[in-house]
């Protein structure tokens, strides 16, 4: 039973990892149908900018999350405002494509910038953990699981009671409406790209924490995030945290009772399944897969 | 519309055509200097950039120093060494087809890339092409269980990485450990690891635990860590790359995992994995193809600390054994050429096949299949944040700790 | 009414007689010179040839029935394996090992071409991403078959070599082969009953079934279509590689340079995946030979200008510039842009 209880807690705090690394994602695929392939180049850069705080000035991750979210929430409205935006009305897979050119880039000006060495953020706390009855739980991990739930609890408020949250969902719902009643929808697009950037800063100061990481990490992040954003089903703020639960879960009780290297295809064997029988995902709802944009 | 079609079509044929013929002129040589061109692909972007770049840096620094240092001629001219790099792209089949281009301008002589995935792809090639290769980044045995003939390897193979750090410990853990618990990636080379490392702590009488496995470059290997947990082993051995490597370190922090000691391949001797892991990392052992207390010593680089020193100088950074083991697999190449004092594919392999030198990197001798299976791994332990060498005795420059660790 | 009938002939009789002579004079051209290129341009020009089989392929899922596969890697790998596996633990020749990979793979896109072809946009292509991914771990799990993380070899020397290694030459036609076969195919289904119906699911898939089109069946004929010709690749490739790993067959970078090449040529037409193929493949080798640290910037920036300049594709730009004789780059932003 103990086992159990142990990889059954371990499962949910990864999966709140994996929910932290998938929000952002999902928030600009359900809202404004772009996929973004750089969403790992993102969270990498995000544990870069934090690795870099805390090695010249020694800014505990859990500040320096702030700068990361910050700098690329810069750098994502930026991104969105004068480069994706020129393509929206395309057909609708080229939004891939032009984020694998920047996320190339982006990867490569990491190499070259950070060099391709392995690194990760140091803290006193690093490695502690603390008992409960017989389970073990990783100090930093559950910081993490606890950010992620309060972060999805964040955006959901943002986007049901503030005015520019409203804006978001509605410019996601109808852009030829929104725009007919006053919204600037280049600039509403634009934050919410900016946004999932930070978020994505933010889970990368978390998986810098918590692993290593180096550039050639980007692509898993991005397949993750994929992976979860749609489990979990787009169009909803909760989607995201419970496909990551779903996930760690599934992960760690395969890896336990099965055979340590079929976890990764049972994760998604699991997507499958969901997919099959829910098709727009656990808690997604139906209208944001597909629709016609004015 | 057919018409546009059609030109741009037209137009795209014409020119592939005409960059077909293009190809890279061959600087003229001077009367005297006969230019030496060693054909290099390495990763110098994608999942494996890292150990690409440091395998070049090893080629590069052996190229300047023979060059420095040259003094024998051959047919008279002195020579330049050139070698010519592209990118793979940390991918095989672009590692194959680097090397048929380096054919077809007449590039017969290949010094490898890095991983066991690409150096296999290249020895196909190596050897349809009849060229032939000095390898420095693949150490999987089974590269050398086809048949091939022109690829040779500087390096200790796969099954030494653990079966070096279960002899270490057997000769020199006191109290001696019963039982060593083997927790594996699950890629062809670490499972070649692992495969050495249990057949060596079988024949040594210890108890085996496991192996268990991981998925490759897993940064969560708690699920193994738990099935291993009951037993309560001596010793864990990690047949891990990096990042599996840093993970299973904190992650039997996390769980709880107490053993004696810690080894690991591949991970430790980098310098990350000590500043990463900071406290955690102490008294890890590590198995490392070359440590600067190597034995042995040649011409163009004196002996292994002479090779620390000069190319930090040169570089900026500690020499890691990928740098050494790139500039070994370029030296063997180079004093192969100098024994067959000629170029020529086939008489290059044939001095290979009877290469039997020291060197800074310790003895270079190829086997019937090709590896060299006469320089013994070294084996490190992290102390105070060092890497030092601890086995083989002779090697040695620090006592092996065995404390108990918490 | 004759005279319609008259002008709708001879109209379609210049739509294929001319891309057809020219084709052959492609081909033609493309044989003629073989005897004269060294190895390495060989094998870099199969490899051209391979990524115009590939998006071909995908063109007919994707382009023309518009349901984006991400996971369409997974029948290149499957097709792969089945050839290593049946040529080295049964002795198959290639020649009977390709076509078998070929119908293999489609075997098994008609098994999860019908759960997942109910998925619609993103959910069918995460869906068949995961399909990819999770073959790949399959694969990776079953060691005793597929000789998992350590990789298969396919037998080219000694007794168990049934068909002699085909070499620089021999891979060369087979990947001209495999090309023209998908150029073939995709042609016949562009101009065919079948692909309009394909066209119109893209459009419109529930007007397409007012009017009597089975979309099941469209949507799983296409897929099946589409991961038959993807196998013959895989299995081309993987007798030319000889030795092979689950990461390099299961590659999702294979399948977004198909989407790449399909998308940037120009979807839902034959031509456009032709030189999206030839264009993008090229210039990546160029720039990979001649920068060899740079070249992931540069081409990571030719693709965001092709992107943006030319969303819809190169042959649809130049299609709609010349019905409207309009060619201006900057209007085609304006149009697409937010």
């Amino acid at each position: 039973m103990d086992t159990f209880l142990q990889v059954t807690s371990y499962g949910l705090l990864q999966g709140g990892l994996l929910a932290l690394v998938a929000v952002g994602f999902s928030l600009v695929w359900g809202i404004m149908n772009i996929v973004n392939l750089c969403h790992g180049a993102f969270v990498i850069l995000g544990a870069y900018i934090a690795w870099e705080m805390q090695s010249w000035i020694g800014v505990d991750p859990f500040l320096g999350m702030f700068v990361s979210a910050a700098v690329l929430f810069c750098l994502g409205y930026v991104i969105q405002r004068y480069l994706i935006n020129l393509i929206v009305n395309g057909p609708v897979f080229i939004t891939l494509l032009l984020t694998f050119g920047i996320n190339m880039i982006l990867i490569q000006g990491m190499n070259l910038l950070f060099t391709a060495d392995f690194r990760s953020i140091q803290t006193s706390y690093g490695s502690n953990s603390f008992e409960l009855g017989n389970i073990r739980i990783p100090l930093v991990r559950l910081l993490a699981f606890l950010l992620a739930i309060i972060i999805t609890f964040l955006l959901v408020a943002f986007v049901k009671r503030t005015r520019t949250g409203i804006s978001i969902m509605a410019t996601g719902m109808d852009r030829g409406a929104a725009r007919l009643m006053g919204i600037r929808a280049r600039h509403v697009y634009a934050l919410t790209f900016g946004i999932s950037a930070a978020l994505a800063g933010m889970a990368g100061t978390m998986i810098a924490s918590i692993e290593t990481f180096d550039p050639s990490k980007a692509g898993k992040f991005t397949l993750m995030a994929f992976v979860v954003a749609v489990l979990g089903g787009l169009g909803n703020m909760y989607g995201a945290l419970v496909g990551g639960l779903l996930m760690g879960l599934v992960q760690a009780w395969a890896g336990q009772y099965l055979s340590g290297t079929w976890v990764n295809a049972i994760a998604f064997l699991v997507l499958i399944i969901v997919l099959i029988f829910k098709p727009n995902g656990l808690v997604g709802k139906a209208f944001y897969a597909a629709r016609v944009e004015i | 519309m057919r018409n546009t079609s059609k030109s741009i079509t037209g137009l795209f044929a014409i020119s592939s055509l005409l960059m077909f013929g293009v190809h890279a002129i061959p600087a003229a040589n001077a009367a005297d200097v006969l230019t030496i061109s060693l054909g290099a692909s390495v990763p110098l972007t994608g999942s494996i950039a890292k150990e690409g770049l440091l395998t070049k840096e090893g080629y590069q620094f052996c190229q300047e120093k023979v060059n420095l240092l040259s003094t024998s001629t051959i047919g008279g001219k002195q020579k330049k060494l050139d070698i010519v790099f592209q990118d793979d792209t940390s991918k095989p089949d672009i590692a194959a087809q680097n090397l048929s281009k380096f054919n077809d301008k007449g590039i017969k002589l290949i010094l490898s890339s890095y991983g066991s995935a690409n150096v296999n792809a290249q020895a196909a090639v190596v050897e349809l092409n009849k060229q032939t290769m000095v390898d420095s980044g693949g150490a999987d045995n089974a590269i050398f269980n086809k048949g091939y003939t022109r690829t040779f390897n500087v390096m200790s193979p796969a099954t030494e990485y653990a079966s070096s750090m279960v002899k270490a410990i057997a000769e020199f853990a006191k109290p001696r450990p019963v039982t060593i618990a083997f927790l594996s990636a699950d890629d062809g080379f670490s499972k070649t690891v692992t495969a050495g490392g249990i057949a060596a702590a079988k024949a040594l009488g210890f108890t085996v635990i496991g192996p268990e496995y991981f998925p490759n470059a897993a940064s969560d290997v708690s699920a193994a860590l738990n099935k291993i947990k009951a037993a309560k082993p001596d010793v864990i051995i990690g047949s891990v790359h990096f990042v599996e490597g840093v993970a299973l370190i904190k992650q039997s922090k996390e769980l709880g995992i107490t053993p004696r000691g810690f080894a690991e391949t591949v991970a430790p001797p980098i310098l990350d994995f000590a500043t990463t892991l900071g406290p955690l990392a102490e008294n890890v052992l590590g198995s490392a193809q070359w440590t600067s207390t190597a034995k042995g010593q040649d011409k163009y680089f004196g002996t292994a600390k002479n090779y620390a020193a000069e190319f930090k100088a040169r570089f900026g950074h500690e020499a890691t054994y990928h740098n050494a083991e790139a500039s070994a697999a370029c030296l063997a190449m180079v004093f192969a050429i100098e024994k067959a004092k000629s170029i020529d594919p086939d008489k290059v392999r044939a001095a290979l096949v009877n290469l039997d030198t020291l060197s800074f990197f310790g003895k270079i001798k190829f086997d019937s299949t090709g590896q060299n299976t006469f320089k013994p791994m070294s084996v490190i332990q992290i102390q105070k944040g060092k890497i030092l060498t601890v086995w083989p005795r002779r090697d040695a420059e620090a006592k092996f700790l065995w404390p108990y660790v918490k | 009414m004759s005279t319609l009938s008259a002008v709708k002939t001879k109209r379609n009789w210049q739509r294929s007689f001319v891309p057809s002579v020219f084709g052959v004079i492609a081909v033609a051209i493309a044989t003629a010179v073989e005897s004269h290129l060294p190895g390495g341009e060989l094998r870099a020009i199969s490899t051209i040839f391979m990524f115009i089989a590939l998006s071909q392929a995908w063109n007919i899922i994707g382009g023309f029935t518009g349901y984006a596969s991400f996971g369409q890697v997974v029948f290149f790998g499957m097709g792969g394996y089945f050839t290593a596996v049946v040529m080295l633990k049964w002795q198959f020749t290639f020649w009977l090992a390709l076509p078998l990979s070929g119908l293999f793979a489609a075997a098994f896109a008609v098994i999860i071409g019908v759960p997942l072809l109910r998925l619609k946009g993103h959910y069918f292509a995460i869906a068949t991403l995961g399909m990819a991914e999770g073959m790949r771990e399959v694969v990776i799990n079953l060691p005793d078959l597929t000789g998992g993380g350590a990789g298969i070899s396919v037998p080219i020397a000694g007794k168990f070599a049934k068909t002699e290694y085909l070499g620089d030459n021999g891979f060369y036609f087979l990947f001209l082969a495999l090309a023209i076969f998908s150029i073939i195919i995709g042609t016949i289904v562009s101009r065919n009953k079948f692909g309009y119906g394909l066209r119109a699911i893209h459009q419109n898939e529930d007007a397409a079934a007012a009017v009597g089109i089975n979309t099941v069946r469209s949507k799983v004929i296409a897929y099946a279509i589409s991961a038959f010709m993807t196998g013959m690749v895989g299995a081309g490739y993987v007798f030319q590689q000889v030795t092979i790993f689950p990461e390099r067959l299961f590659d999702v970078e294979i399948t977004v340079l198909m989407i790449m090449m399909v998308v940037i040529g120009g979807s839902g037409t034959v031509v456009g995946p032709l030189l999206g193929a030839l264009g993008l493949q090229f210039i990546s080798e160029y720039l990979r030979e001649h920068f060899t640290s740079m070249h992931t910037f540069i081409l990571g920036g030719i693709i965001i200008l092709a992107v943006i300049l030319i969303p819809q594709g190169a042959v649809n730009y130049l299609r709609e510039g010349r019905r409207t004789k309009n060619y201006s780059l900057l209007a085609n932003i304006r149009r697409y842009r937010l």
